[in-house]
């Protein structure tokens, strides 16, 4: 799939025309995985937010520092994680492994997202507004997902 | 062309299903993976309304068990 049809197909981006994505996709950088990387480390300080154009991560949480790391949820194509580090500048709040070799992902910094904004903020207006639709749908996966034992 | 923003719960609760943006609407009988997993779709709705070109679906799935030797021959 050409990048820009992978970016219109990322709910994230919905609503922005092909010329405010392509300034997306220059800022973007493609980063390559295999089965078993740690892409990120919950608790360390995140400045990236990444696009999955291709394979699977899988999002892992450590309640406690005593705890295991437990499984919350599979992402796999045109899904975003780590985009809260576009937002604040807390620290990762899960663990992100690769779970399938041959796993592609595009990276934009805060950096550069937010100097991209600052140049259009209509940007900046339609991904954060598009933001709080894909967190809601996480949160009703989360919420479907505790229920699942009773079906 | 609606993407679809598909939310696979698996059966049980055992297993944190996934998140995946599908090019076609998924069928119940259909197969997914999951992580090293497969998964048979059960049931399908739409969770929240369509917006633009994106449409909101909830799947239900549950384990595939392979028969032994042959191969994962699976979508996504």
């Amino acid at each position: 799939m050409p990048q820009l049809d992978l970016w219109k197909a990322v709910g994230l981006f919905g609503g922005l025309t092909d010329e405010q994505l392509q300034r997306l996709v220059d800022i973007s950088r493609e980063e390559h995985f295999r089965d078993e990387d740690v892409i990120v480390e919950q608790g360390t300080e995140g400045e990236k937010m990444y696009l999955i154009c291709e394979g699977q991560v899988e999002i892992l949480i450590r309640r406690t520092p005593r705890e295991t790391a437990r499984s919350e949820v599979y992402l796999g194509r045109g899904q975003v994680f780590g985009e809260m580090a576009l937002l604040d500048l807390g620290k990762r709040s899960a663990t992100v492994r690769c779970c399938q070799d041959g796993t592609i992902l595009y990276s934009v910094s805060r950096e550069d997202f937010n100097q991209l904004c600052s140049n259009d903020t209509a940007i900046g207006y339609v991904v954060i507004r598009n933001l709080a639709t894909d967190l809601s749908f996480k949160l009703r996966h989360r919420n479907l997902d505790l229920g699942s034992g009773d079906v | 062309m609606i993407t679809y923003k598909v939310s696979y719960v698996v059966i049980g609760g055992e297993h944190p299903g996934a998140i995946v943006n599908e090019l076609a609407r998924p069928e119940v009988g259909g197969q997914v993976k999951i992580g090293k997993s497969t998964f048979e779709i059960v049931e399908i709705y739409e969770v929240m309304p369509m917006r633009g070109d994106f449409a909101f679906l909830h799947a239900t799935v549950r384990p595939v068990k392979l028969p032994v030797g042959k191969p994962d021959a699976t979508v996504s």
